[in-house]
């Protein structure tokens, strides 16, 4: 019996798979940044995360009862200059539904369920001379309480990838910049796979 | 209150709010993802090569009255040409001339991107709808980091659409981003560019002190 049912949810896995496959996933998220004083010093961001259909985030979100916040901590500046290069934070997407995220009461921003907890591995931020500038960096997910509704082999470099604009209009008091940006894998995690029925099989004998 | 009036008492209420923000705070925002495709590619960037991106809005600030839940507001910038590519330090460079923005309010709800664009649904489901605004770029430029990832910025006048009137003719608008491009980028066959930005009302009319007796004196003759 447990065969069957490892079965029947494989078939419907590869029915669901094409229909997921061709799809953009991403976490969107809009928020401030706070940089370091120096070098050895660290960035922390506080953002909402958004429903950016017709793309899709990489893990179902329940947008119409939950909010979505995504918070970066201990992002620590290893070398400056025009692009800066960090490592060591810790990212994490939490869910609530009670408070609502205002960027004057940043308890409000962790006062949820971390739901996806992980490390950016690397980071950089270059600033253009506008005052206009784009972050790059790298993810590994390692924790939270919707961590295994990712493959394990999924769960790595995953794209941190933000512009960012410090002018004054877009930036809130006690903040640095503005940062409007994604977390993506670099491919849809859900991947499909052609197999015969016999494959299949193969794989619970 | 017909469509049109209602518009118009959106657009005042959101200029009111806008010229009473404090210095420093956040002017209202539409956030938004989407993908950009050039004329033979980016980089290089040659002179005279079409730009076109095509977005959607995730996020509206409540001013803008948007239910994304039942319309979706889809970004078409198209005609911005380029004037070729240069090199400042180790930024690339690349500045536009001409160009519109529009965006569209659709119910239909079916941006699609496609593959290879321009193509049967790009850009034409992000051009559908009823149209919400129109600017034209009075400057846009595109800024390449080494490693494939950059910003861009663009500043518009506004020319028509339901989310503005004749009286908004001293609006400035920006249309800026982020960008990664090349491989494992998610990105449609076909796009250069992947992008994540906002639409902004950058600045509005001026605002002027005055005392309600002087307001209403404008009114009396």
């Amino acid at each position: 019996m447990r065969t069957m049912l490892k079965v029947s949810l494989v078939v419907l896995a590869v029915v669901a798979l094409p229909l997921a496959a061709s799809a953009q996933q991403l976490f969107d998220f809009n928020g401030q940044a706070v940089l370091p004083g120096g070098v050895g010093g660290a960035l922390t961001m506080y953002s909402q995360v958004f429903d950016a259909s017709p793309a899709t985030t990489p893990i179902p979100l329940d947008f119409a009862d939950y909010e979505f916040t995504l918070v970066v901590t201990d992002l620590v500046l290893d070398a400056d200059g025009f692009t800066q290069h960090y490592s060591g934070g810790t990212v994490t997407l939490y869910q609530d539904d009670l408070t609502a995220a205002d960027f004057g009461n940043l308890p409000t921003f962790t006062d949820g369920t971390a739901i996806l907890v992980g490390t950016i591995t690397a980071l950089s931020r270059t600033l253009f001379p506008t005052g206009i500038g784009s972050v790059t960096g790298s993810v590994d997910w390692s924790g939270g309480t919707r961590l295994d509704d990712i493959a394990p082999q999924d769960q790595t470099d995953w794209g941190f990838f933000s512009g960012t604009n410090n002018g004054v209009n877009q930036t809130l008091p006690g903040f640095d910049e503005q940062w409007d940006g994604k977390i993506e894998p670099r491919e849809p995690i859900v991947d499909d796979a052609a197999m015969s029925f016999g494959s299949v099989k193969a794989l619970f004998q | 209150m017909d469509r049109l009036g209602l518009s118009k008492c959106v657009l005042a209420v959101l200029l009111t709010v806008a010229a009473a923000l404090p210095a420093g705070a956040q002017m209202a925002n539409i956030d938004y993802i989407g993908y950009a495709f050039e004329t033979g590619g980016l980089l290089p960037s040659n002179a005279g090569d079409e730009l076109t991106l095509v977005a959607v809005a995730s996020n509206a600030d409540p001013v803008f009255e948007v239910d994304l839940g039942a319309y979706e507001l889809t970004f078409h910038a198209g005609g911005l040409i380029s004037t070729g590519e240069v090199l400042d330090g180790s930024t690339t460079v690349i500045h536009y001339t001409g160009g519109m923005l529009e965006i569209y309010q659709d119910g239909s709800q079916d941006a699609d991107w496609g593959l290879n664009p321009p193509n049967a649904v790009s850009p034409a489901t992000f051009t559908d709808g009823e149209l919400f605004f129109r600017g034209e770029f009075s400057s846009f430029t595109l800024y390449f980091a080494p490693g494939g990832y950059g910003t861009f910025e663009g500043t518009l006048s506004a020319l028509d659409g339901t989310m503005i009137d004749g009286s908004c003719s001293d609006c400035v608008y920006t249309w800026a981003g982020a960008f990664l491009s090349g491989a494992g980028a998610q990105n449609p066959a076909g796009y250069d560019l992947q992008t994540d930005g906002g639409f902004q009302i950058d600045s509005t009319v001026a605002t002027e002190t005055a005392s309600w007796g002087s307001v209403k004196a404008l009114f009396s003759n």
